[in-house]
């Protein structure tokens, strides 16, 4: 079997259990949704409504989303030890991290369309460039869990897990969380190559954190 | 497998002159940059806190490089000694990193006029500084030896990649705050020469207080960690 082959294997078995108990979902969209709601009725409609705002509070929440997603997706693993059964395997620590950030993407991506919605709904978003809005989208969705996956795996078994992976992850983050926020205000005000310039960003950061991950993360698990 | 520390740090005959060396050139600096060097002619006295500021920044990055080689010598060789090296480096690097951004708010508040401004090198050096905090509570809340020291030394590589990003920031982006005077690339420092000598000097006595502390606080370290393996044994 070949890397590859592992890694989707733990992604699959991951969406799978998801899918029976989508607690991490449900729970990652509850919070998502009650976060943008309560940012846009703290700050006001108005102020809430400008692209860079709006922007900022819909990828403020899709962080913590992830953070969540992350937890319950380890927190599944650890409570009966299947992540030991992984860990053994040969080139199971690669797969694991792959796998998980496979999955964790795909949880993200439905958390983060329908938060899309509902913020375009709630706070009467006009959009000047779907494509590129979604394009900014989805390289956010890939950006974000390669750090905030490592964070969790460097936290696993460990007090105060929870207080912890934003403590390790967020800073890290900092200019991906920029980076999707001014991406996605550009493509909202209809600056199109400012979004791609920022798409662009977020890809390589997707990629270098990726690869990163997969370097160090066999050294990070004993 | 885990070995006992080897010989006890090299530098334990050193540590009482490094102390010395330190108290000395730091006595030295202070004279110098308070009475010997000249006052600026735009800023007046004000500019002396360079003096603190600069020396700061720099062991802010050396302690963060001397924390990413550590941490790479542990992921090597699974020496305790490398372990011991990073935690000492990263404490003082925290407190330096603390005492710089301290230094520059104190500096800015009569030059630029406000305490904190969100320029490009504040904030990234406020984001290196949380990281370490965060590298030395992940540490705290390790409880295994060997584990604490791993999930560390990981976190000391990725988090190096901050301080060319801290020390860049000013090229990269608007920033109010002043473009690099010292480690520039292609000339020699924007500085006078009186002003550079005792600079110089300010970083070499804040450098051998680095490695001062550094001794002091491996120490501690090796014998925390002696006792640690000799529990297990």
């Amino acid at each position: 079997m070949s890397a590859l082959d592992r890694a989707l294997l733990v992604a699959a078995r991951e969406l799978a259990a998801e899918r029976r108990h989508p607690d991490g979902f449900v729970a990652a969209l509850t919070f998502t949704g009650l976060l943008v709601l309560m940012e846009s009725l703290a700050l006001g409609p108005g102020q809430a409504r400008q692209p860079g705002v709006a922007s900022a509070l819909y990828w403020i929440a899709i962080l913590f989303a992830a953070t969540l997603v992350a937890g319950r997706s380890f927190d599944r693993e650890l409570e009966d030890d299947a992540i030991d059964a992984i860990l053994v395997l040969d080139g199971g620590r690669e797969a694991l991290y792959a796998g998980k950030l496979v999955a964790i993407s795909v949880v993200l991506a439905i958390v983060a369309l329908a938060a899309a919605v509902l913020s375009l709904l709630l706070l009467d978003l006009e959009v000047a460039l779907a494509g590129h809005v979604v394009l900014v989208g989805i390289l956010g969705v890939l950006a974000l869990p390669p750090v905030i996956v490592l964070a969790t795996l460097l936290a696993l078994r460990v007090r105060a897990r929870v207080a912890l992976v934003p403590i390790l992850s967020f800073p890290i983050l900092i200019p991906q969380l920029v980076a999707c926020t001014q991406g996605a205000a550009a493509a909202l005000t209809g600056d199109a190559a400012a979004a791609l310039g920022w798409a662009g960003i977020l890809a390589a950061f997707a990629l270098v954190y990726g690869v990163l991950g997969l370097t160090i993360v066999p050294a990070a698990i004993e | 497998m885990i070995e006992t520390t080897a010989a006890p740090f090299p530098t334990i005959r050193v540590r009482p002159w490094l102390g010395v060396l330190a108290i000395g050139s730091s006595a030295i600096a202070t004279f110098m940059a308070l009475v010997w060097a000249p006052t600026d002619a735009v800023q007046g006295d004000v500019y002396r806190i360079l003096y603190v500021h600069v020396p700061l920044a720099w062991l802010a990055y050396l302690a963060f490089v001397v924390v990413f080689i550590a941490s790479l010598g542990w992921l090597w060789t699974k020496r305790p000694w490398f372990d011991a090296l990073a935690v000492a480096s990263a404490e003082i690097g925290v407190l330096f990193t603390g005492m710089f951004i301290v230094a520059g708010s104190i500096w800015a508040k009569p030059t630029w006029g406000v305490w904190w401004t969100w320029d490009p090198r504040l904030v990234t050096t406020a984001v290196m500084f949380m990281m370490y905090v965060g590298y030395l509570l992940l540490r705290s809340l390790s409880t295994d030896f060997s584990q604490r020291a791993t999930r560390a030394a990981v976190l000391g590589v990725i988090a190096v990649i901050d301080i060319p990003i801290v020390h860049l920031s000013v090229l990269w982006m608007n920033s109010l705050h002043q473009l690099p005077t010292v480690m520039r690339a292609g000339g020699s420092p924007a500085l006078d020469a009186a002003m550079g000598v005792t600079l110089l000097v300010s970083v070499i006595a804040f450098t051998l207080v680095y490695f001062a502390f550094l001794a002091e606080r491996m120490a501690v370290e090796l014998e925390r960690q002696r006792r640690i393996l000799e529990a297990r044994a």
